[in-house]
């Protein structure tokens, strides 16, 4: 709470003008809608993103009786739930579906690559007036730190620009680990002391520091100030934390489990998400592949898939066997869907009005679909879901009432989401 | 729910009345009498008045109610305390009384018996303002509420009238049982209303509804008289302790020469509850110490004035302090009306960082320290930003700021080599202090090739003219109009027909490929109109704020560019001297520099405008607008507070602390630590300052906030903290191979200099002053400890680079 208080107070300042005040001038100019978030039954969010618009008929959507320029190359295959398939290629996901809700029937109008990707992050659709905040800010506003750890991590880095901190102060970004952690002696940026500095030099360091530091500090006083020494804290506690640290070294993690996750891309990641929430990040932000698939989906999928379906499906049972599914929000999605039909390159291009997105575990229902598209999957046939209730349900699991107003530059009160829903049939 | 206040009832309530009796009350200094004239026509017309006294100590209080009103001639019209009714054309004088003071009014009434027939835009319009039933969280949200929609903020009240009558016939008014309207009901409560009730039914709004339902719910025939000003009073209090009151006036004035007392009819907002909150019936009552904006919005117009709260009876002495020019003279003004007394001067030491660091962005080396400490000369501190502002390093800094504010960067659209020559044009512009009248207008109406005149790359950044708009008004202007693309900007004066008709400046620039395909050709189609959403009306080209130019036969930008960059323009001139002042005073006088409105007054308006004109007298010349500022006394202030200013935070009483932007951090870290750094394009050992593209950057720019320049918004640089910025500082390879390659020690250790006396050059090279004593003696008793001196001494220095006061411009 703290934090948040002087990180608004900077510009709010002024004569007689407390934060509280800052809000009530809002008030005046309309009511800002306010709603303390309080922790729901999803505790963190891992947020896997697709990035290049992941088809929907090749992954979690087939349509194995549709005719073949539009079914696609590929088979599918029955999951663990009665009459729901999958792509061929999901072989070990099949037999988790049981504890996923998954969506066929998400919709929007962007077919640009950076539009679709705004909405998916931020639940808005992109404003030539403002820039909003993606939802892993919005969680780093909303909630303060747990366990030293920042809320908001981003694996290996910020993906991209929407993923980013919008109209809210930069101190809201995610903390980019700034390398793979499928990468060989991956180590996250500047966590580790550089080389040279033991614990009793950087201890002798920091003394000096004080020394240095205590003259200013007793001489200033400054919001901004206070501001540096908050993340200067937050960076000691990560350094001297050993749990803090360990959560970013995958090198701890036992090496059968390692294996299970699979030790490519997908597995590191994803495993390096689970000990980042376990340890108490809020929200984590990662991306697996690229599935701009123009040409050659067969071989593009059967290329990229197999490795991320061993990791999420991995990543599903890890968190259930250790109780954590239930407070764990998993998210799969990408910024749109592919055509229906196959193209003549034998690929398919982007298609926004139907596409699927993955919800599962932190207040989700389990072994679910949820909506459906038509027959050749061009359009939702039942309960098309809109990029607002997308977020707002994300929200709502956390704890985070999606109607609330931040303020906007020009203090402009703008809701988290504006006029968003929570799909009921997705909760528990 | 939104709208908590509820509107009470009209009735002009006057502000309580105090104890004291207009007999033994303190002689004011002077009656302000509010409106100065009144004018009254047709029946249906008042006029309210307010009288307040002004006091030799400039506090104000508001006696309407203890005043004697005297009219003239009573058979001209009916007073009813301080409101008048007509009841006979004709002229007379209206004198108030108070405290041995009086104030003539002359009243006017014309068409005494006229009955005016209710107007839909002019009567009904305003209620829908007024009681919150059009604002964006209500029913004026683009997609309605609860299946009602109004144009937001009254923008299009033709549609409003449409949807209240026709959409769904029969739903929304009765006119058989008018008072049996779903839209009386709604909002007197009647029936269940998201919104609450909204008024009583015996109001002055619902019988506005119900005179219009009555007749038939007509829309207006013909031509309607257009608000050309809104007038807010009183103009400016300084209330006198917790509960004193202050009623505000409101008056309208319409094309056809009259005028209405709109005070019952004006949505009234408080920029600063805590101090002074206004009800809507327009009483402001004074709360906590503090400086608040009091607004009234009526029709397309926001009007303010000024309130000043003070605690009662506070005990203040303004201790004359001597102003080095201008600027601080229009500031004491100000703070003496605060009761706040500035800081002390700086020292030497502070003004020779803050100055450095601020005019060229570099720290001064060891001998400039000494020099300057040891410089008898009283007139050291105005030499040496004249000094200064002679450097390279002065058209540097600027260069990368208006690089920022014209987004130099390589785009999908832009290669690197026009890239580059628009930063050269800048730069070589700059660097002959161009006036910036003269860069404006050249750079706005430029023609030619990307390569051969780089000025018209501003036109490659952005395709769509009403961005291009959008992004002139706020670079240029500070305006953000964006607002008003969809709706009447609801804070400030600008409405959809000024957006449109500024956009159309730019509705015919020609683009097409020159041979080199990396080069683009900008040039004046002399085709291409904007044209209204509403309506499709075709808009013709209009100043912002300004009137309607000949543009026939003529290149539209050229001719907006000669008028914007102009004394004729008033923002131009203010706008960059308040990006100028933000630079040197880390906040604007209006803040931010690129939200300028009616809603975000500046905290020094007199400021603003002496800056405006002398920069205009100046011929634009910048260097000479810096050296008033740099050499004024606020600018020199002391960071350290007194008991009046110490929790000042906007009107300049004090110095403050600013976090150092990215390209000056690494910078000064190169500097202090005698290493070069290698950015792209740019030879080994220049400057992170001089990086031309906004798309090049590097780990630590990018941590420290540098702008992508991919917006106009001044918000694009960021100095806010976060957790990778300390962890890069503590563990990171920037200071840690920075200090070993320049191996700074290891030459002075070689140089058998004593430890004590490097730390010494190291605190004068980070921080600009020698350690204190306390700092020599526990730096000592750590250096002593340790064995290995370099180490201990690189240690040292590791600290002063992590320290708050190195990475704080104070």
């Amino acid at each position: 709470m703290k934090r948040r208080d002087f990180l608004h107070v900077g510009f709010a300042g002024g004569i007689g003008l407390t934060l509280a005040d800052f809000f009530r001038i809002k008030e005046a100019q309309g009511a800002q809608k306010f709603y303390e978030s309080k922790e729901g039954p999803a505790k963190s969010v891992i947020f896997i993103y697709m990035p290049g618009g992941m088809c929907h008929q090749e992954t979690f959507d087939p349509k194995p009786y549709a005719p073949i320029e539009y079914r696609g190359p590929m088979n599918s295959i029955q999951t663990n739930v009665e009459g729901v398939r999958v792509n061929e290629t999901w072989k070990q996901t099949a037999t988790v579906a049981d504890k996923l809700a998954i969506c066929r029937s998400m919709t929007h109008g962007e077919a640009a690559h950076e539009r679709g990707t705004h909405n998916m992050f931020t639940g808005y659709r992109p404003s030539p007036a403002l820039i909003f905040p993606s939802m892993g800010s919005v969680v780093a506003h909303e909630f303060g730190p747990r366990n030293d750890l920042p809320q908001y991590v981003c694996v290996p880095n910020q993906p991209n620009q929407f993923a980013g901190t919008g109209f809210l102060s930069s101190s809201y970004a995610g903390f980019s680990l700034g390398a793979d952690p499928a990468s060989k002696g991956f180590k996250v940026r500047d966590l580790n002391l550089p080389g040279g500095v033991d614990e009793g030099r950087f201890t002798t360091r920091r003394r000096i520091l004080d020394v240095v530091n205590d003259h200013f500090q007793a001489k200033e006083k400054s919001d901004s100030l206070d501001a540096v020494d908050t993340f200067y804290n937050r960076a000691y506690a990560m350094i001297s934390s050993q749990k803090a640290r360990e959560a970013f070294d995958i090198e701890k993690e036992d090496g059968k489990i390692r294996d299970e996750y699979g030790r490519g891309t997908a597995g590191s990641r994803l495993l390096l998400c689970r000990r980042l929430v376990e340890s108490g990040v809020r929200f984590v932000t990662t991306t697996y592949g690229g599935w701009d698939m123009h040409g050659n989906i067969n071989g593009a999928i059967r290329g990229q898939v197999p490795q991320f379906d061993q990791a999420f499906a991995t990543l599903v049972r890890d968190l259930d066997r250790r109780g954590l599914l239930d407070s764990t929000l998993i998210a799969i999605a990408s910024e749109f869907g592919r055509t229906p039909k196959i193209n003549g390159n034998a690929g398919r291009d982007h298609w926004p009005k139907v596409f699927s997105v993955v919800l599962a575990g932190g207040g989700i229902k389990k072994g679910i679909v949820y909506g459906s598209s038509n027959s050749i999957a061009s359009e939702p046939e039942e309960s098309a879901l809109t990029v607002e209730d997308w977020a707002t349900t994300i929200y709502s699991r956390l704890g985070i009432v999606a109607d609330k107003e931040l303020v906007a530059p020009g203090d402009r009160p703008i809701e988290i989401v504006k006029g968003g829903k929570v799909r009921k049939e997705l909760i528990v | 729910m939104r709208l908590h206040q509820s509107i009470t009832t009209l009735a002009l309530l006057i502000a309580a009345a105090t104890q004291v009796t207009a007999a033994d009350a303190p002689k004011p200094a002077q009656l302000n009498v509010y409106p100065a004239d009144v004018q009254l026509t047709t029946v249906r017309d008042r006029q309210s008045l307010i009288v307040q006294a002004e006091y030799s100590d400039g506090i104000t209080r508001d006696v309407t109610a203890e005043a004697k009103f005297a009219l003239a001639n009573g058979d001209l019209a009916r007073l009813e305390k301080n409101v008048l009714y007509p009841k006979a054309d004709g002229a007379a004088e209206l004198t108030i009384e108070y405290a041995g003071l009086s104030v003539k009014v002359p009243v006017e009434v014309q068409r005494a018996t006229e009955d005016p027939p209710i107007s839909f835009k002019l009567d009904v319009m305003p209620v829908f303002m007024k009681s919150g039933c059009n604002t964006g969280s209500c029913h004026g949200a683009a997609s309605g509420k609860d299946g009602f929609r109004l144009s937001l903020f009254g923008f299009d009240s033709n549609g409003d009238h449409h949807r209240l009558t026709r959409e769904m016939p029969g739903r929304r008014i009765n006119l058989a049982i008018p008072e049996a309207s779903l839209l009386m009901e709604k909002t007197n409560g009647v029936v269940p209303h998201t919104g609450g009730k909204r008024y009583d039914m015996d109001s002055e709004y619902a019988d506005t509804l119900l005179r219009w339902l009555r007749v038939g719910a007509p829309q207006d025939q013909g031509e309607v008289p257009k608000v050309v000003a809104v007038e807010i009073y009183p103009k400016g209090a300084v209330l006198d302790g917790e509960g004193a009151t202050q009623q505000i006036n409101v008056r309208a004035k319409y094309s056809d020469g009259t005028d209405r007392d709109v005070t019952s009819m004006a949505y009234f907002l408080s920029n600063n509850d805590n101090s002074a909150p206004i009800e809507q019936n327009g009483v402001v009552t004074a709360a906590k110490r503090g400086e608040s904006f009091i607004m009234a919005r009526f029709e397309t117009y926001t009007v303010g004035t000024h309130f000043i709260v003070l605690p009662k009876g506070l005990d203040f002495k303004w201790n004359e302090v001597a102003a080095n020019n201008y600027v601080d003279e229009l500031m004491y003004d100000k703070f003496q009306k605060l009761r706040i007394q500035p800081s002390e001067l700086c020292t030497d030491e502070e003004f020779m960082r803050r100055v450095y660091l601020d005019v060229v962005g570099v720290l001064p080396s060891v001998e400039q320290y000494h020099a300057f400490l040891n410089d008898a000369d009283p007139k050291k501190r105005d030499n040496l930003v004249d000094n200064l502002l002679g450097r390279k390093e002065f058209v540097e800094m600027w260069v990368m700021k208006w690089a920022e504010l014209l987004q130099v960067r390589t785009t999908r659209s832009i290669a690197y080599k026009p890239m580059l020559r628009y930063y050269n044009w800048i730069q070589e512009r700059i660097a002959s202090n161009m006036p910036m009248d003269q860069l404006v207008q050249e750079l706005l109406g430029a023609s030619g090739g990307t390569f051969e005149n780089a000025a018209t790359n501003y036109y490659q950044m952005e395709g769509d003219p009403k961005k291009v708009a959008e992004n002139v008004a706020q670079v240029f202007m500070g305006m953000r109009i964006q607002c008003a693309q969809c709706h009447n900007h609801p804070l400030d004066r600008w409405t959809m027909d000024d957006y449109y008709s500024f956009a159309a400046f730019f509705s015919q620039i020609g683009r097409k490929s020159g041979e080199d395909p990396r080069e683009q050709i900008i040039f004046n189609s002399g085709g291409g109109e904007v044209t209204h959403p509403v309506g499709g009306r075709r808009m013709a080209p209009k100043f912002l704020g300004g009137e309607v130019p000949d543009v026939a036969g003529k290149d539209r930008r050229v001719v907006m560019a000669n008028w914007l960059a102009s004394p004729e323009n008033p923002y131009f001139a203010k706008n960059l001297a308040n990006i100028v002042w933000n630079h040197f005073l880390g906040q604007g006088i209006i803040n931010e520099v690129d939200d300028v409105r009616v809603s975000n007054p500046p905290v020094n308006a007199e400021l603003i405008d002496a800056l405006g004109q002398k920069f205009t007298g100046y011929k634009y010349d910048f260097k000479k607008l810096v050296r008033d500022i740099c050499t004024s006394r606020t600018y020199q202030l002391s960071t350290a507070t007194n008991d009046t200013n110490a929790t000042d935070t906007k009107n300049f009483s004090h110095a403050s602390l600013r976090r150092i932007r990215a390209e000056i951090l690494l910078d000064l870290i190169s500097q202090v630590t005698d290493t070069k750094n290698k950015f792209g394009g740019l030879p080994l050992g220049a400057r992170a300052v001089q990086i031309a593209n906004g798309n090049t950057s590097t780990y630590f720019l990018t941590t420290f906030g540098r702008a992508q320049r991919a917006t106009v918004c001044a918000c694009e640089v960021k100095v806010e903290p976060n957790l990778s910025q300390a962890l890069h500082l503590l563990n990171g390879d920037t200071l840690q191979s920075k200090v070993g390659q320049g191996n700074l020690i290891g030459k002075r250790l070689e140089e058998k200099v004593a430890p004590e006396q490097i730390v010494e050059e190291l605190y004068i090279r980070c921080l600009t002053r020698r350690p204190t004593e306390k700092e020599k003696n526990e730096l000592n008793a750590v250096l002593a400890k340790v064995e290995d001196k370099k180490q201990v001494l690189e240690d040292v220095f590791w600290a002063l680079l992590n320290a708050r006061e190195f990475v704080f411009n104070h």
